[in-house]
């Protein structure tokens, strides 16, 4: 079949767009009237308020079928991970000793972040429990609300609490606190009823050289079991999270060491390999000293 | 465009002398069709070589002067050494085949065609991205390296199909091209040698004989009985005399050539080689059918239309949201495989390999009904036909004469001409009749090959013309066995026929032996005939001749010949015993026997009767609103008789010289506009500029083209397409096929077609039968509704996998859908159910439709495209959603806290990132949620993709209307959606490349609400649609 091609002028096509923007003749704007668009507007109108209005229905069904407490699934949870403050871009903690500015943001946020572990504030908010055992809130058929949640005093940080520290954790003399916390999970019994606690290393031998000497807090790196369970935001208002914090005393200045800590609890894994922060974290330290 | 005539039958009144005059005529005029076709360049060269042929003299030179010019030997023939040089210089005797498209070349065109062009870009734009990464960040994560190599794959996986597609549909043609090796028998050094045809060259004496074809363009050097079909050349299949006299300055019309591809009937002839290859006549027509340039077809164009629709959507979507995201701050490189993404969400890119299945598999059902189709894309060609061109020889008729009727006792018969004569039911018992099938029977050459037994008498070989051979089957049907009769009544002497006399008399005993007398049989021109006798046998009695039965014989011989059949008479005389002893002998030269006087019996007439089965074809066409056009080289009288009885000339309609004769008025006084019907000849036509033949062709509805000459054709051909129809065409000899190629669908016979009408043609029918287009239209009518709901069904998921990306740049969810999963489901999942909608039956008669308007009736019309985009397409995206949702929420990321968490989602340093109830999640444990999203979103789709097969199945219709379980092979669909869906999920859930998770089972049902309201509402769709035809829902719902 032959099909003419007609060749349009530049003029032409404009003219055609033109007329299709708007066409005096039979006042069609876009190849509508304007009934006809009033109509399919109208259309659209009621077809998308109706859509919306199904979709919402079917989304607040779904909704019904999750708790405002407690996760409906906790199956990817099964290992929480463990994680390093003061949170950086690249978990590198990058200390320039001269320059008070390179860790002056970790300090600033190393305080806000330990604002509710003080000791007044725990004693105004929390219990104290007794350690070495879960302190377990059970609902019992009646909705036991809010829990009470265990304290975890600034003080216990000894060297890291930052307390009338005029190191600044350390950050100032070449010597920073690194605090670990393991990540929330809803009703995990970490340690599965046996003490557990935090160990750091090198990641490698040359790190584990120029890693020196550390100190943990509390003592061991221990976490305690009475911090366990987590019942959730809603319920465990005032939980507040064991930290252990590292101490590193003399690490190589002007070399990047690559550290790991991991957890030791019984019905933690660390060795999962896709998942690199399963009950472990691997984070650069890198002291700049002139 | 055969014809088969015998000069006695002078109802053919100057038949021979038009053809002469068309074939005479200016040769440009001959080959005008060609000229006119647009083919510029081509054109002027060809024309000029032609011209050139066609002075050809060698038919005017004596054998002396071509040895000479030949340098070759009539007697010793050419030496070896001689020919093996000739044939070094001029290239071996066979045609170039028509030049095709290098395999290399047609595999790089499906890699680069379609949407793959996008596909590319978008690999190209993903490595790019990796390389830029990478040199900023030597860790870079290698996924866009894997995007763009997945996405080669799939161009590279595409494309392969559709050229093995392509490939295997070719094959199926390639079985035609295969002829066997031509040998010719060669006098060479003195000797005779049997050499393949391809080594002959000029020079070369050569022998063929009856039944053979003519090896090259031969001069006729000596022959004996020679008689050639030129019905490839020419297109008329009437036997021509072959013998070495000069008898025509024009060399087609000489009798002293023989033309290359024609063949030899019967006879032997001796010839000296002239042309070979492709400077035969043969070989010129060749080449210029070889110059009218394949058009596209209307499929391919739709699907053209079609993909820059969507390739337009993709890419304007993609740069508005590259713009958006660019503005948004993203990053330049994450906007790019955003981009990336939104092009593969928006390419359906199984659908072309979808439509290749599709159409092949109609094309497979089509030769089950014998329409073997030569190009994938032909299938869709024939259902938006608007006008057939058609043969009448073969096509439209049986191509074989048969009596049709007969005229004894002042009373015209009709006798059964269907296709086994089982039925006649004539009336049989006036003893004239005895009379008459007596010299039926005796009179009569023709004798039934032996060795037939068991073959029906309507199929057995006969030898003998055509004429007799009707005459024989119709008496071996209705008396039994001819050649026991003819034994009964042994034949004393006979005169055959001949040209001069117009008759055939024969005398034979009889078979009753108390009657010693002989029984003179003849049979010829009825007028001829009829001046023989002086009286007439009516009841079994002789009455004397007189004027009254003289005029109703005129009477009847005039009605018989104005059906346009061949009429014969018949007549007989018992010799008297006491002049004609049984011991006289009869001597045909001294005619020693009356030849006058004779008692005239009766008249039969005999016609190429149609096929049962075309007058119902025919009125199936013209309510499929496809006009048909008969274009025949017959007579216009046989051509309007066959196209009336047919019906293409239906019973109520007039042609002007109709209405001329009713009212008695002279033709030009006729209103032209009262006439439905026009026989237009050959003389005419040629005498028409190409708006008058433009206007015959608009004004009237039904037209036949009579003692056209095959180039006429294509004038025909272009003057309907002037029209803006889709022109179908039918044809079978060499000269047929630049029309064929023309048309926008060629069909070609598979039984009398030549090889060049084949290869030209898109279409071959394997049956000849005009039955067959009609089925064929059905099926190509059939596949254009099928492959709109396939359209409709495949592009109706794109915006479910386009609106994650848009949501995810805009309202930083976490990225409900990979792009890897999207290409499972365009190319795993959907796959099966598209093709599956070619399965399905019509919803109403498409036979009562007028043909589609290949520019109004688009396959993917606005309609179809806003429906399955903005109506479809948006609940299964918001049904997707739900199911995506609801896995997020039920893990802990209630919908609200996922809205702009895509930056600390996405940043693999934050490994504690908190939920809605408090929990902290590592990046891992966040990305393997993101999978469970993409398969929560997959199966979201894919449970909703169900119900949007469902309802694809119509477009009107109800369902329920349709029936749920007709079709099967949706079922196998769904089946086969659901298993690939299972397999990735739980079966490769493990991969992590492939991002799937092994889902919870009842994740499965969550999108089952929203898939019914599709379902709901579509039929609400349709139910709107039937109740209120041509109301505003109608014209912007129906698709």
């Amino acid at each position: 079949m032959v099909i003419q091609k007609e060749k349009k002028s530049c003029g032409q096509v404009v003219e055609e767009w033109k007329e299709f923007v708007w066409n005096p003749r039979t006042h069609q704007f876009m190849g509508r009237t304007g009934t006809s668009w009033a109509f399919i507007l109208l259309f659209y109108l009621i077809f998308y308020g109706f859509l919306t209005a199904m979709f919402s229905l079917t989304m607040w069904v779904m909704l019904q079928t999750v708790s405002d407490h407690t996760p409906k699934y906790q199956d990817r949870l099964a290992t929480p991970g463990l994680m390093i403050r003061p949170k950086t871009e690249n978990l590198d903690v990058i200390v320039n000793v001269s320059d008070t500015e390179s860790w002056d943001q970790h300090v600033q946020k190393l305080n806000k972040f330990l604002e509710p572990y003080n000791d007044s504030i725990q004693a105004q908010k929390n219990d104290v429990c007794r350690p070495g055992r879960y302190y377990e809130q059970p609902d019992n058929g009646v909705l036991n609300y809010p829990k009470r949640a265990c304290q975890f005093n600034r003080t216990q940080l000894g060297d890291c609490s930052g307390i009338g520290d005029p190191t600044h954790y350390g950050y100032s003399t070449g010597q920073p606190c690194v605090f670990i916390k393991m990540n929330r999970v809803i009703n995990f019994y970490a340690g599965a009823n046996q003490s557990m606690n935090v160990t750091c290393a090198g990641k490698r031998d040359e790190d584990a050289e120029n890693l020196g000497h550390f100190v943990m807090f509390p003592a061991n790196g221990n976490i305690d079991l009475m911090y366990f369970p987590y019942y959730g935001k809603k319920f465990h208002v005032n939980y507040t999270q064991p930290l252990v914090a590292v101490k590193f005393l003399n690490v190589t200045p002007n070399v990047e060491v690559n550290v790991e800590c991991r957890i030791n609890a019984a019905n933690i894994a660390t060795d999962d390999e896709r998942d690199k922060f399963a009950g472990r974290v691997a984070f650069k330290l890198r002291i700049n000293k002139t | 465009m055969r014809q088969k005539r015998s000069e006695i039958y002078s109802v053919e009144l100057s038949g021979t002398e038009d053809i002469v005059r068309t074939d005479q005529g200016d040769d440009k005029e001959k080959y005008r069709g060609l000229k006119n076709n647009c083919l510029e360049r081509k054109k002027k060269n060809h024309e000029e070589e032609f011209q050139k042929e066609l002075q050809l003299d060698d038919h005017k030179l004596s054998n002396t002067e071509l040895e000479k010019k030949y340098g070759t030997n009539i007697i010793t023939g050419l030496s070896s050494t001689r020919a093996a040089e000739l044939l070094a210089r001029d290239g071996p005797n066979s045609l170039t085949p028509p030049k095709q498209t290098p395999e290399i070349v047609k595999f790089l065109k499906q890699m680069v065609g379609g949407f793959s062009i996008l596909l590319w870009v978008g690999a190209f734009l993903c490595w790019i991205a990796y390389g830029i990464q990478y040199s900023s960040d030597k860790s870079a994560s290698l996924n866009n390296v894997y995007l763009g190599s997945v996405l080669v794959l799939v161009v590279i996986l595409t494309g392969v199909f559709a050229y093995y597609q392509e490939a295997k549909s070719t094959n199926i043609m390639s079985s035609f091209n295969k002829m066997i090796p031509q040998q010719a028998l060669v006098i060479r050094d003195s000797e005779k040698k049997t050499i393949p045809a391809e080594q002959l060259v000029v020079g070369d004496i050569v022998e063929v004989k009856g039944g053979d074809q003519i090896p090259a363009d031969i001069r006729v050097l000596s022959s004996q009985g020679c008689r050639v079909d030129n019905s490839s050349l020419t297109g008329e299949s009437e036997p021509q005399p072959r013998s070495s006299e000069f008898t025509h300055e024009n060399p087609l019309e000489t009798k002293n050539i023989c033309f290359y591809s024609t063949t030899c009937l019967e006879g032997t002839v001796t010839g000296m080689v002239i042309n070979t290859g492709d400077r035969t006549i043969i070989g010129h027509i060749a080449s210029l059918a070889s110059g009218v340039g394949n058009e596209k077809t209307p499929i391919a164009i739709e699907i053209e239309h079609f993909v820059h629709i969507v390739a337009g959507v993709a890419v304007s979507i993609g740069i508005l949201f590259f713009i958006i995201a660019v503005s948004l701050k993203y990053r330049v490189l994450d906007s790019v495989i955003f981009l990336i993404g939104i092009i593969v969400a928006n390419v359906p890119e199984g659908l072309l390999g979808t439509v290749t299945v599709t159409l092949s598999l109609t094309a497979k059902r089509m030769a089950k009904k014998n329409c073997l189709v030569k190009n994938l894309e032909a299938v869709e060609t024939l259902g938006s036909t608007s006008i057939i061109c058609s043969d009448k020889t073969g096509t439209l008729t049986q191509n074989r004469m048969t009596v049709a009727h007969l005229w004894f006792d002042n009373q015209i018969f009709v006798a059964d001409t269907s296709e086994d004569h089982s039925n006649q039911v004539f009336d049989q018992s006036s003893s004239t009749w005895a009379s008459l099938s007596k010299i039926i029977t005796l009179c009569n050459r023709a004798e039934f090959k032996p060795g037939q037994e068991n073959v029906p008498i309507m199929k057995k070989a006969v030898i003998g013309d055509a004429s007799e051979t009707a005459l024989l089957k119709f008496s071996e049907v209705i008396l039994g066995d001819v050649m026991e009769i003819r034994k009964r009544n042994r034949k004393v002497v006979e005169i055959p026929f001949n040209s001069t006399n117009k008759f055939q008399l024969s005398i034979h005993e009889t078979d009753d032996p108390h009657d010693k007398r002989f029984l003179l049989v003849m049979k010829g021109a009825p007028e001829r005939i009829l001046q023989k006798c002086s009286t007439i046998m009516i009841n079994g009695e002789e009455h004397p001749l007189d004027k009254s039965t003289a005029k109703t014989f005129h009477t009847a011989y005039m009605e018989l010949g104005g059906l346009g059949e061949r009429v014969l008479g018949f007549c007989h005389l018992y010799l008297p015993a006491d002049e004609f002893p049984e011991t006289y002998s009869f001597d045909i030269d001294t005619m020693n026997f009356p030849t006058s006087n004779l008692c005239f019996v009766g008249l039969l007439s005999m016609i190429d009767p149609p096929r049962s089965t075309v007058p119902d074809a025919v009125t199936k066409c013209r309510s499929a609103g496809i006009k048909v056009i008969m274009v025949t080289g017959d007579h216009p009288i046989t051509a309007k008789a066959i196209a009336k009885s047919v019906g293409i000339i239906s019973a109520n309609s007039e042609t002007v010289e109709d209405i001329a004769h009713r009212l008695n008025i002279p033709v030009e006084q006729v209103n032209q506009r009262d006439a439905k019907a026009a026989v237009v000849t050959g003389m005419e036509l040629k005498d028409m500029s190409s708006e008058q033949l433009d206007e015959i062709l608009a004004n009237y509805q039904e037209i036949v083209f009579a003692r056209t000459s095959p180039q006429q054709k294509l004038i025909i051909v272009e003057g309907c397409q002037r029209q803006d129809a889709v022109v179908a065409v039918t044809g079978d000899g060499v000269n047929d096929s630049p029309a064929l190629k023309k048309a926008d669908i060629g069909i070609a016979m598979g039984i009398a077609g030549s090889d060049a009408a084949k290869n030209a043609a898109d279409m071959v029918l394997l049956d000849d039968n005009f039955a067959s287009i009609v089925t064929g239209v059905e099926e190509g009518r059939l596949i254009f509704d099928n492959l709109k709901k396939t359209i409709a069904y495949t592009l109706t998921k794109n915006i479910a996998e386009l609106c994650p990306f848009l949501i995810y740049i805009i309202a930083g969810l976490p990225l409900p859908i990979g792009t890897i999963t999207i290409l499972f489901i365009d190319l795993g999942t959907d796959i099966i159910p598209s093709i599956a909608l070619a399965y399905e039956k019509a919803e109403s008669d498409i036979m009562n439709r007028k043909p589609r308007h290949k520019k109004k009736d688009r396959l993917v019309n606005k309609q179809l495209a806003v429906y399955s985009y903005l109506h479809i397409g948006l609940m299964q995206a918001l049904g997707a959603f739900l199911v995506y949702f609801t896995v997020y929420a039920q893990e802990g990321f209630l919908p609200h806290t996922l809205i702009n968490l895509r930056v600390e989602w996405e940043n693999d340093n934050v490994n504690d990132l908190e939920d809605h109830y408090g929990q902290e999640w590592t990046r891992y444990q966040r990305e393997y949620l993101e999978w469970t999203g993409y398969t929560a979103f997959f199966v979201g789709i894919l449970v909703q993709q169900i119900a949007d097969l469902i309802i694809r199945k119509t477009r009107r219709n109800s369902i329920f209307q349709q029936g749920l379980f007709r079709n099967k092979v949706i079922w196998v669909g769904i089946a086969s959606q659901i298993i690939i869906g299972l397999i990735l999920s739980y079966g490769l859930g493990s991969v992590t490349a492939l991002s799937f998770t092994m889902l919870r089972a009842q994740y499965w049902f969550v999108a089952v609400p929203h898939a019914i309201l599709i379902w709901v509402y579509d039929e609400v769709r349709k139910l709107f649609i039937r109740l209120y035809p041509g109301s505003w829902w109608d014209k912007n719902m129906y698709y």
